[in-house]
Formats: C-alpha cells, structure tokens, sequence
C-alpha cells in the first residue's frame, strides 16, 4: 500500500499541477496574510475607542444619579472583532457590529421613556457603490480554491492508468484492489495537502511574526480544528474524483463530468438555494413594525393619561402609575424589537438549513463558527448582549433597593434613589468567545461533512471494486 | 472545402458526452435562477406600487405646502433586465425624499425596509454570471483538445497532407465550437425570455429585447475570448491532459480568483480628512445661512426671534398647532442642513396682520435655503464624486483586467444596472426636484399663506409637476458598452493571430 502511496506522490510532484497548485495556493495565502495585517489592527483599534467611549458614556451618567443610570441604559454595545478574521469574513459586512442598550424614543415635561433593547442592522453598501465581490479568507481558498485542485488531482487516477494501460498491469499483482485504492487514495491526499500545509504555513508564519496581531493559544486550537476541517474537506472531493474516475472510461469525460458537479454543487447551488430560501420567507415590512410599536405605545399612553389625572399631583400613587407606565411601556417595546429580531433570525436559520445541501456551504459555515465570525458568532453576541442587560437591570434594582430613601418605584425621577453610583461597580460589558459552544453549533455540520466523506468513500470504493479492466 | 471542414467539426463536437452535458447543465441552471430571479422581481416591484401609492397618499394628507418635508417621496422601479445582470439594482437605495434644502443624490436614498437584512449574507445571482462561470468553462472544455488532441491521435497529420491552408483549419475548427457553444446559450437565453413573457407582472418593451441582443453579443464575444484562450494553449502543448490542466489552472485564476484577490488585495481607501474639511465647509455655509437668518428676524420688530423652544415658535400666532424642525446631519453623505417651519389649522384673528409679515419671511427664508443648498452642492458634488465613486470606478477598471470583468460591465451597461443607469434616475431625480422648486417659485408658494396655514385655501398637490422616470434609450446603453465590448473583440483578435501564428509555424 505504501509502494503504491508513494508512486503515486512522486508522480504527482512531477507534474505541472502540482506547481501550478502551490503557486496559486501561496499567492492566494501570502494575500489573505498580507491584508488581515493592513486592515486588523485599525479594526481592533476602532474597538477599543468604541469600548471606552462606551465605558465613558456609563461613568457620565453613573455620576449623575441611579436614575439617570437606569433611565439612559448601558448604551452601545459592541461586538468584540475576532482574531480570526482571515479565515473567514463571514458576511461581517452585513452584520451590525453593535447593540443598541438606550433607545431613546419620546419624554414628556415629566417623564422620559427607559432604556431598551434595541437591535439595529447594517445598511452596507448604501453608501457604497463599489463592485461587489467575495473576500480571499481562508474559507474562499479552501471552499473553492483548494476543492478545484482536488478534483484536478484525482480526476484520472484510475481512469487515466486504465487509459495508459498500467491499471492491468497493477492489478495482475497479488495486491487486493482496495489496498490498491487506499494506496491511490493516500498518495493523492498527501499530495494536495503539501501545497496546502506550505500555503497554510507561510500564511500563519506572516501573521504571527506580526507585532500588531496577536494570536493566542486557544486562537491556535481554533485554527487546528479549521485545519482539520479543510482536511475533511478535500477528503471529499478526493473521495468525489475517485468515484467518478472509476466509473468512466475516459479521463476527459471524467475531468469534465467533475467539474460540471463542481460547478453546480460549489458555485451556484449555494446562492441559488439561498435565493429560494430568502425569498419564500420574506418577513414583514418594517413600516409594519413601526406602525405596530406606535399602536402599543399609543393604547398605554392613553389608558395612562386617563389614571394618571385621578390622582393629586405628587401623591405616591401617581408616581407608582407614571413608574408603571415607563417600564411597561420599555418592556412591550423591547418584546417588539426581539420579537422582530427573533423572526429575522428564524428566517436565516431556514435558508441556511437548505443550503447545506451544498458541501462548500458546510465548510464554510464550520470554518466561521470556529473562527469566530459569521451569523452563529453574530447570535452569540446578541445572546451577551441579552445577558448582560438582564444583569445591568438588576444591578439597578438591588442598587436602588440599598438606599434607604428612595421609594423603589421604577421609571420616575423621583421614585427612584438620587444617589450616585461608583462607575466602578456597575456592570461591564464583555463580550466573549466560548469553543464548546461553537462545538456545539458545529457538531452537527461536522457530523454532516464527515457523512458526506463517507458516502462518497464507500461510493469509490464499490466503483473501484466492481470495475472492469 | 472549409464547410466539409466545419461539418466535419460539428459533427464531431455535436456527438460528444460534453455537448449534452453543456446543454443541460447550462439550461439547468438558467432556467432555476430565472425563476428564482422573476419572483425576486415580481416582489420588488410590488414593494416599490405599495410604495408608490402610499407616498402619493401622505402627500395628500398634508394640508400645508410646507408639509411636504418628507412627504414627498420618489421611488425608483425596479428594472427587469436586472435579472440578466443584478448590478447595483438592488444594491443602491430606492426611496428617495424630493425636498428644496437638499440636492437629491443615490447616497441620500434608503432602501424600501421590506426585506430582511441578515439576508445579504447569501449572495444573489443572476444569468450574466451563470454565463460568466459556466460558458467559459465549457468553452475551455470544447477547446483544449481541439489541436491537442488531433495531433496526439495523429490525425492532424492526416488532414495537413491534404491541399488546406493552415488557418481555415483553425477557422472552421472555431466556427464550429462556436456553433456548437451558441446552443446551450441561445436554447437557455429563449427559454428564460419565454419564461419572462409569460409572467404577468414583467412587461419587457421593444428596446428590451434590443438589450437583450446586445448582452448576447457580448456573451458571443466572451465565450469566444475563452475558446481562444483554450484553443491558444491547445495549440501550444503537445498533450491533451497538459493543456487540460493549463485550461482549468487559467479559468480557475480569471473566473474564480483574480477578480476577488484583486479587489480584496487592493485597499481603495478615500482620504477621510477631504470628507471632513468638506463636511466642515458644508457646516460653516449652513450657519452662514443661519446668521442671515437671525439677523432678518432682528431687523423685523414685529416677529422676534424664532426660538427653538416652548413659546416661541410660530412667532406667537395665534392657532399655530405644531410645529417641525426636519434636519439632516449625516457626515459620510456629507449632507447637512436643517430647517424651522410649523403648521396652524385656523390663524386667530387678532394674529391676522402678523399673516403678511410671517409670509415675507419665509419667502425669503426659503430662497435663502435654496441659494445655500445650490453653494453646498458645488462643493459636495465633487467631494462625494471623490470619496465613492472614484474608488468605485477604480475598482472597476481593475476587474477589467479579467475578461469576466469586461463582459461583467458591458452586460451591465446593456441591462442599465451599471453606475451610469442607476445615476440616470438620480439625475431625473435632481432636475425634478429643480422643477418642483421652480413651480413653488412660480406659484409664489414660498411666501403664501398656503406655506404655513391651512385655514384659507390648502395646498393643492394635483398641480405640483409629476415625476416620470424612463431608462435611458438603447443607444445610450450601446454607447456605454461600446468600449467594453470593443476590449474583448480586440483581445479576440490578437489572441487569434496569435493562435495562428503558434499554428502556422508548428510542426507535426
């Protein structure tokens, strides 16, 4: 089986295409460095300003009052950019990178509107005219790139032996026919992967030498597990060439029928079942949305105003129907907004179950959620940004039950405790990054390439085994 | 003598498991992205009719001239060739407000907030650019054994012994891969248009269908650049799986990578200070304005200050009811201004002699405003030129370097979804709102009672000029992609000659 492995690698380390592979896999890596250190640093420095105006903007207000804490909320949140980045852009363009935790909407002479939760999206390309194309990440070279060069490789190494006539001459050896296709198969695999490994190795080599960019250890098991997913990866289109080199007698008709599935499967497949996807679900208009968050506001508001002038004026049943009024109000709002948010992301869910028909999209998929970015990171920063709401709130709330003087009615100036608060002790904002929960996102994209590999394995194996000399 | 060699060709070609394959891969894949296309259409265009009619009706419910900030909104109709090439039919904005202190431009338009925005993470697709993957790799599949492939099998050699110049073997050889190449294309393109006809909401004009016969043009063109490119390096190597693999390394480079690493290598960054220091200047013209404002209102003993808060407003008339202050401060667009007015339902009586001093007031507020907006824009015009469109256009001529960036353009230009078509809307839009403010001119509108008061007589909007937007004539289109598409017959020819050449002076 090794005799045939390494045939096969020194054949193949001969040939043209292995030198057009590397040249192109490095070129396209040796870029991907190349520009994650031009643009990362300035992305990690614009977060940081961000963070402490963010941070500046909670202390102002902390100083001022409890109320006023409470009244303006913790303000922008931001979502922390991931180190990662270059391996995959994961759409972040199309994402908003921050939350909206103070929202301001209506005051009266009186009274003025809580804080919510508010969830605003990117409008990219508004302002942009410029031509839209994909970013060269990590999951461009090794969704296409490194797949079109996997079919290359295997596209005639059954059918392009029986051409020549080797195959016979192999197969008259005492050598089991599997043996032989493992053999094939390894030869190809390794192979692919030194391009692959060199590409990978110079690209990390770029960046890690950097000062601006610093990766750190679980940064490294992150790109491991990529590793191991393009691995997987090109498991299956190797697996794929075999398949149908073994089927067909000609290694033309073989390379052509390859990349016509190539074609289908990896380049249109994704956008257009998207397309069908996004289309049959389209949620509603926003103007709807508004219409119905004014509905809401104006129904409370005037049931309030009809309670609100049965009382004396300053008596603490008026002020317990105005606090009422402020935070039931702040409440159906931020229902309304999650609500919406929560259809939207219903909706991608959708669209992205039927595309992972398409292998490229798995991977694609898989190498975001271990990288970091992407609509599942994008989800899980709206689940901090959630959390973290739910604790600045009751940071409030024990806050103002502490002070002895204050009436403990929420939403009103005067019910609440006039004291200032340290800014020390408020709640800070972290956004963080957990590998079992990307684990735990990916498993079951993990789980579906690897049956893919194995479909196909299985596939070039009956192929193999059944064919005729 | 050259039809026994292309029929011979075709034959040849015609029989192949590839030819079935191109046809139906290419048919498939039209066909499913031209329905997906056609509803995406059909959506877009009834968003931009329920737009369309409930912007007409707020307008009717302002009572007031004035009111007509942010009331009078234009929508831009989608265009239904943008399902042969997308561009930026969707991309740029679609709803745009028509309004005296501003300059309308495609920066200032928002987009009809019908749809999803975590949706953008897939990518759309449209025939231009199944053609752009798909064509070109069948044309590199039909070429790459054409010369290869006769010699290795020796049948060249065969054919050479007979009395034939070189190169009509070369031009039948490409006259009848073309044929055979236009099948897929021609078949595909029928059928998407059958599919088009038949749907109720598309309504595709004449000058359509001239449209659509200048983006197969340049399709011909495309697929016959790739089939020489293939045909070149089929006639430079001796072995057909050489020059397969050459094939599919220089699609996989010209389709696939070089227009994402060119455009992802290089950084069109604007310079941020001239979008500052022109903001600034934008700024300092809108006080200036705001001086002149302030110092009118002092030499006028009767009205006051015009203060922004509590009682102030509407300089004390009597029945004022609200009043608005629309602004705008947004520094990437560079736009920045901002406006006073307020609205009464019935002007109290002993108000009544204020009424005429109010109205001189904002006819000449109003003027004021218009002549500032017309200063603004000779600064802000170039400015937003530098900032977007010159980095866009940069961009551009780099994708151009690939000949799927060059039939990308000269298609876009055809179906009018390129920079040029989407600015003839906005264009529309500017001198529209011109003869807006040249009716309110005419009219006096600005110093009327009607500006402000809706107790004597209400604004009649019926009058107002009516916004009518056509695309641009077909000759405009084939102007725009005229040079596009002269770069690919250039480079059609030269790769020809060259083909010849290599031919010519190889030996057997």
């Amino acid at each position: 089986m090794w005799h045939i492995a390494k045939r096969e690698i020194y054949n193949n380390l001969n040939s043209l295409r292995f030198a057009l592979a590397t040249v192109l896999l490095l070129g396209l890596m040796l870029t991907n460095a190349v520009v994650h250190l031009r643009e990362h640093p300035e992305r990690v420095q614009r977060y940081r300003e961000r963070v402490s105006g963010h941070q500046n903007h909670i202390a102002a207000h902390a100083e001022s009052s409890l109320y006023d804490l409470a009244q303006e909320g913790p303000g922008n949140l931001y979502k922390k950019p991931s180190d990662l980045r270059f391996c995959a852009e994961g759409g972040e363009a199309f994402m908003s990178d921050r939350a909206q935790a103070g929202y301001h909407r209506w005051s009266t002479d009186t009274l003025k509107s809580f804080w919510i939760l508010a969830y605003p999206s990117a409008t990219p390309n508004r302002d942009n005219v410029r031509p839209d194309v994909t970013k060269v990440d990590w999951g461009f070279i090794i969704g296409y790139v490194l797949s079109l060069v996997a079919l290359l490789f295997t596209f005639d190494s059954i059918s392009g032996e029986r051409e020549r006539g080797t195959l016979r001459l192999t197969l008259s050896n005492p050598i089991p026919r599997h043996t032989v296709l493992i053999g094939k198969f390894l030869g190809a695999f390794i192979s692919v992967n030194i391009p692959f490994i060199l590409a990978v190795l110079v690209n990390l080599l770029v960046i890690s030498t950097s000062s601006d960019v610093h990766l750190d250890a679980e940064a490294w098991g992150r790109l491991g597990i990529i590793f191991c997913v393009a691995v997987l990866y090109t498991c299956l289109f190797l697996a794929l060439g075999m398949l149908v080199s073994a089927r067909v007698q000609r290694s033309a008709v073989s390379l052509v029928t390859l990349l016509l599935v190539w074609v289908v499967f990896v380049v249109f497949m994704p956008s257009t079942l998207a397309s069908i996807a996004g289309r049959s679900t389209s949620s509603g208009p926003t103007y709807d949305f508004s219409e119905r968050s004014w509905k809401l506001h104006e129904e409370l508001s005037s049931d309030y105003y009809s309670r609100h002038y049965k009382e004396p004026e300053g008596s603490t049943k008026r002020i317990e129907i105005d606090g009422a009024y402020v935070t039931k109000d702040a409440e159906q709002q931020e229902q309304l907004h999650e609500e919406r948010l929560n259809r939207r992301i219903a909706e991608v869910h959708r669209a992205r179950a039927i595309t992972r028909i398409s292998p490229v999209t798995i991977v694609q998929n898989l190498i975001e959620s271990f990288a970091g970015t992407g609509f599942e990171r994008h989800l899980q920063f709206l689940e901090n940004v959630q959390i973290y709401a739910r604790e600045f709130r009751t940071f409030i709330v024990d806050t103002d039950n502490a002070d002895p003087e204050s009436l403990h009615i929420f939403g009103v100036r005067t019910g609440m405790s006039q004291e200032p608060v340290s800014p020390e002790a408020v709640p800070k904002f972290e956004d963080t990054l957990n590998l079992s929960k990307d684990f735990n996102t990916a498993a079951m994209e993990l789980l579906l390439l690897t049956l893919f590999v194995l479909v196909l394995l299985s596939g070039a194996y009956l192929a193999f085994v059944r064919v005729e000399v | 003598m050259l039809m026994t060699l292309i029929r011979r060709e075709l034959l040849d070609n015609l029989m192949t498991f590839r030819f079935a394959a191109a046809v139906f891969i290419t048919l498939l894949l039209v066909v499913a992205n031209t329905i997906v296309l056609l509803k995406d259409y059909e959506q877009r265009l009834t968003a931009y009719n329920k737009a369309v009619n409930e912007s007409h009706q707020e307008l009717r419910e302002e009572k007031t001239y004035s009111g007509y900030a942010g009331a009078l909104i234009i929508h831009r109709p989608p265009n239904p060739l943008s399902i042969f090439n997308l561009g930026l039919d969707k991309q740029v904005g679609n709803k745009i407000e028509v309004y005296h202190a501003f300059i309308p431009t495609m920066w200032d338009a928002e987009k009809h907030g019908a749809d999803n925005p975590f949706l953008n993470l897939f990518t759309s697709i449209d025939i231009v650019l199944v053609f752009q993957g798909v064509l070109s790799l069948l044309a590199l599949i039909f070429a790459y054994d054409a010369l290869a492939g006769e010699r290795e099998r020796g049948t060249l050699r065969l054919v050479l012994t007979h009395p034939i110049q070189r190169g009509y073997i070369l031009f039948a050889k490409y006259i009848s891969a073309m044929l055979c190449l236009l099948v897929p294309l021609l078949i595909s393109l029928l059928l998407s248009i059958i599919l088009l006809t038949t749907s109720t909401t598309m309504s595709l004009r004449a000058d359509d269908f001239l449209r659509i016969g200048g983006i197969v043009l340049t399709s011909l063109l495309y697929v016959s650049l790739f089939y020489l490119i293939g045909l070149c390096i089929s006639a430079m190597t001796r072995r057909t799986s050489t020059a397969l693999m050459l094939c599919m390394f220089v699609w996989g480079v010209l389709v696939l990578v070089y227009p994402n690493l060119i455009l992802t290598a290089v950084d069109i960054v604007p310079q941020p200070n001239t979008q500052i220091s022109v903001y600034n200047q934008i700024k300092q013209m809108w006080e200036e304005w705001d001086r002149e404002n302030k110092r009118f209102l002092r030499n006028d003993a009767v009205l006051g200050p015009l203060s922004r808060n509590g009682e102030g407003w509407g300089f004390r008339l009597k029945g004022v009811e609200y009043s608005f202050a629309p602004s705008e401060d947004k520094p990437s667009t560079l736009l920045y201004f901002y406006q006073t007015s307020f609205y009464a339902g019935k002007i109290g009586a002993e108000s009544e002699p204020q009424v005429p001093l109010v109205q001189d007031y904002y006819g000449f507020y109003n003027r004021e405003t218009i002549n500032t907006v017309q200063r603004t824009w000779l600064v802000r015009k170039p400015a937003l030129e530098a900032i977007y469109i010159q980095p866009a256009n940069l961009g551009r001529m780099l994708l151009r370097f690939s000949p799927g960036g060059l039939y990308d353009a000269a298609t876009e230009a055809w179906a009018g979804t390129d920079l040029d078509g989407i600015q003839d809307f906005f264009s529309t839009v500017q001198r529209y709102r011109r003869a807006v403010v040249d009716y309110f001119y005419d009219k006096k509108i600005f110093e009327s009672r009607q500006w402000f008061a809706a107790d004597k007589g209400t604004a009649d909007w019926d009058a107002l000029p009516q916004f009518s937007f056509h695309r641009s004539d077909t000759g405009i289109n084939a102007k725009r992609a005229l040079p596009d598409m002269l770069l690919l017959l250039t480079m059609n020819v030269i790769l020809f000659t060259v083909i010849m050449l290599i031919f010519i002076k190889s030996e057997v």
